[in-house]
């Protein structure tokens, strides 16, 4: 079941002086349950890509479709809306609300989302019990190792259950060790619960957990690769 | 969650918040208690000029007014004092004659309005009887059988019927109240010696003491050194029924104190019989009633009721015969509005700055809070209500501040002693209880609100205007 389909997208960028075209005619389609990297140099457009496929960003030209809606017919309210409730992020440097305890920034979405407090609650030791930070639901950011804190941006950006979730470089701060825990969580969470990762990275760990490659250059889609 | 972390992020950067806290504290402190100062002085002048001046009410002839002439007596008087005694909202009546005229003491002379008055009748009106200064008399209280005058302070002063001594039995009564024996030294050549007037009193101990010493010692010298003579005598004159001039000794009955200058030179009250005889009018004869009301609120449908029964006659309720005094009890309020507005758009300033650098330094979480759906009117709450909480915060330890500071001086209130002269001569009391309204506190509490939220708005519209995907990108 397509989730995410990417029609002849365009993203140019005008500047006084010059004309960068970051994104060059790309058309990618993505299933449910993908756990899929955009991969390429810096500079490459992956996370212009990322953006659009957010909503963060509107494409010069084409189309990006998320559950059959089309972005670009959104008005900016709504637009929040819809990311709100379709789609999780996961920033490279976590991006956490510091004054929040890590239960209390899970919550957020779910908050906004006027769910209820019982509700919030048994979802929120879902996420992190997930993400084995079961025990530090009341710790601040800044009590949290970068590991432990991009956790709970991986719990937060689950938290409205949403169809995909956007991981712009998730690992790119993180060490070896706590790299291979967040990826081996992400990988659990893509299996058993069939939640769809969009990794953008340059990070060789990620690639090789990616089922699906996609790699960018100059703009354009140079290879997708589906591994077996 | 939104009020939650609002204000939490108010204790983000405690230095900093808590300095725009204590600027908004010092700003809210310092406005509601001069407030409150400058209240209870307007609350205090208005009730003495209620209860020892004025009353609430005049009845008068009404051409009465424009020069005081002695013929212009109220008509039937007995009648209109039952009727206007029975009046709903009326506590009592008094009738009194007005004769201007001069009073003489061997030294000096002052003009004067006379004022005959019933002793009975006027108790029940004024509280001017109650303010007898201890050892100069009393309010007409006991049996003389010469004419008595009572007077102010200030007219005794000036007639030089209040004088300044310096003697032993002073000197011992200011050491006995810790005034320092280098003080006392000071004084010394003095002893013995009485002076003219206050002011030859003043300016001679003021060349011998320094300022220190007149600003802390002053006050109980002027109080020690000040003397007066049982039964001191005065003139009256003034121009009877026939426009002849007349005149007579009265003896002082005693002398009365309310803090306001201006009243006490002017007003010398005689008993009605004692005027009576002199000006050659009739015993039950009056130029004026002066009425006290149960409610000082009912005073506009008394009045007009008056205006509406008494054909002839002018009715003016206290707000016509003072209107300066009216003025300002009804600008007061907005005045008070308009000095804690200037005060909250000063501090408004610091909030707009305190919460612009708020916008600068969360660019990045503001553009994932947008990213993962806090839509504009979210993102622009969370900010109005940090600006609103760290307002509240301020404003409300100022009122608490300030109310626990006007309750514990209400009660003995402020003595601005070293001033006193300056406050008498504008009728005002230099010691101050300050005052002020419940609803003034929830005015200003409104007040701290409303500019929380107006401080919020340029901030949260420049937090509106960032753009996430720019945002997520700034380090």
């Amino acid at each position: 079941m397509k989730i995410l389909e990417i029609k002849n997208v365009h993203k140019i960028y005008n500047s006084s002086e010059v004309k960068v075209h970051a994104v060059n005619d790309i058309s990618l389609d993505f299933e449910k349950g993908e756990f899929a990297a955009i991969v390429g140099p810096s500079g490459s457009g992956k996370t212009t890509l990322l953006n659009m496929i957010g909503g963060l960003d509107t494409p010069t030209e084409g189309e990006i479709m998320v559950d059959h809606t089309n972005l670009a017919g959104l008005k900016s309210s709504a637009l929040i809306d819809f990311r709100m409730r379709n789609i999780g992020f996961v920033f490279q440097s976590y991006n956490l609300i510091p004054v929040l305890t890590a239960k209390e920034n899970v919550e957020f979405i779910m908050s906004l989302q006027k769910w209820n407090k019982k509700e919030k609650d048994e979802r929120t030791y879902e996420l992190l019990k997930a993400v084995g930070l079961e025990d530090r639901i009341n710790s601040r950011p800044s009590k949290l190792s970068g590991g432990q804190q991009q956790r709970v941006a991986v719990a937060r950006a689950l938290a409205s259950k949403p169809k995909f979730v956007l991981a712009d470089e998730p690992t790119a701060n993180l060490d070896s060790k706590s790299t291979e825990t967040l990826l081996d969580i992400m990988e659990e969470l893509n299996k058993e619960e069939g939640i769809t990762f969009i990794f953008s990275t340059h990070d060789a760990r990620v690639v090789k957990k990616a089922r699906r490659v996609i790699t960018v250059e100059d703009g354009k889609v140079i290879s997708d690769e589906r591994k077996k | 969650m939104i009020w939650k972390t609002a204000w939490k992020n108010v204790w983000r950067n405690k230095v900093r918040s808590l300095v725009v806290i204590i600027s908004i504290t010092i700003g809210i402190f310092g406005g509601v208690f001069a407030i409150a100062v400058m209240n209870g002085a307007i609350e205090q002048k208005v009730d003495a000029t209620l209860n020892d001046e004025i009353a609430h009410i005049h009845i008068n002839d009404p051409a009465f007014r424009d020069n005081y002439d002695i013929q212009l007596s109220v008509d039937q008087p007995e009648q209109t004092i039952a009727m206007v005694r029975n009046m709903p909202g009326v506590e009592a009546v008094a009738p009194r004659t007005v004769i201007t005229g001069m009073a003489n003491t061997a030294t000096k002379s002052a003009g004067v309005q006379i004022l005959g008055i019933n002793p009975e009748s006027e108790r029940e009106v004024l509280q001017l009887c109650q303010t007898t200064i201890p050892g100069t008399g009393d309010f007409f209280d006991a049996e003389s059988r010469y004419q008595l005058a009572y007077i102010g302070e200030a007219l005794a002063k000036e007639l030089n019927i209040i004088r300044y001594r310096i003697d032993e039995s002073m000197l011992d009564s200011l050491a006995k109240r810790e005034v320092p024996a280098e003080v006392l030294e000071k004084l010394v050549p003095f002893s013995g010696h009485r002076f003219k007037s206050e002011k030859s009193f003043k300016k001679e101990v003021k060349g011998v003491l320094s300022m220190k010493e007149q600003h802390e010692y002053g006050a109980v010298i002027k109080e020690e050194a000040w003397s007066f003579r049982a039964r001191s005598k005065m003139t009256l004159t003034f121009l009877d029924k026939d426009q002849m001039q007349t005149g007579a000794v009265f003896r002082i009955a005693g002398i009365y104190d309310i803090k306001n200058s201006m009243y006490e030179m002017s007003q010398v009250l005689v008993q009605n019989e004692d005027l009576a005889a002199l000006t050659g009018m009739a015993s039950n004869e009056y130029h004026q009633l002066i009425i006290r009301l149960d409610d000082l609120e009912s005073t506009k449908v008394v009045s007009e009721s008056l205006k509406g029964k008494l054909d002839g006659l002018e009715v003016m309720n206290w707000k016509e015969i003072q209107p300066e005094l009216a003025m300002m009890t009804d600008m007061v309020s907005k005045f008070y509005a308009i000095f804690m507005v200037i005060i909250l758009a000063a501090l408004a300033f610091g909030i707009v700055n305190k919460m612009l650098m708020v916008v600068l330094e969360r660019t990045k979480e503001l553009g994932m809070l947008t990213a993962i759906g806090m839509n504009k009117k979210r993102v622009f709450s969370m900010i109005m209500l940090e600006s609103v909480f760290l307002s509240l915060v301020g404003g409300v330890t100022g009122i608490i501040i300030s109310k626990a500071l006007i309750s514990a001086t209400a009660r003995k209130g402020i003595n601005f002693a070293s001033y006193a002269e300056g406050f008498e001569a504008m009728g005002y009391p230099a010691h101050i209880y300050p005052v002020i309204s419940t609803s003034f506190f929830i005015t200003v509490t409104v007040l701290i609100i409303i500019t929380g939220i107006l401080s919020s708005i340029y901030p949260a519209l420049k937090a509106l205007k960032l753009d996430p995907a720019e945002a997520l990108r700034t380090e």
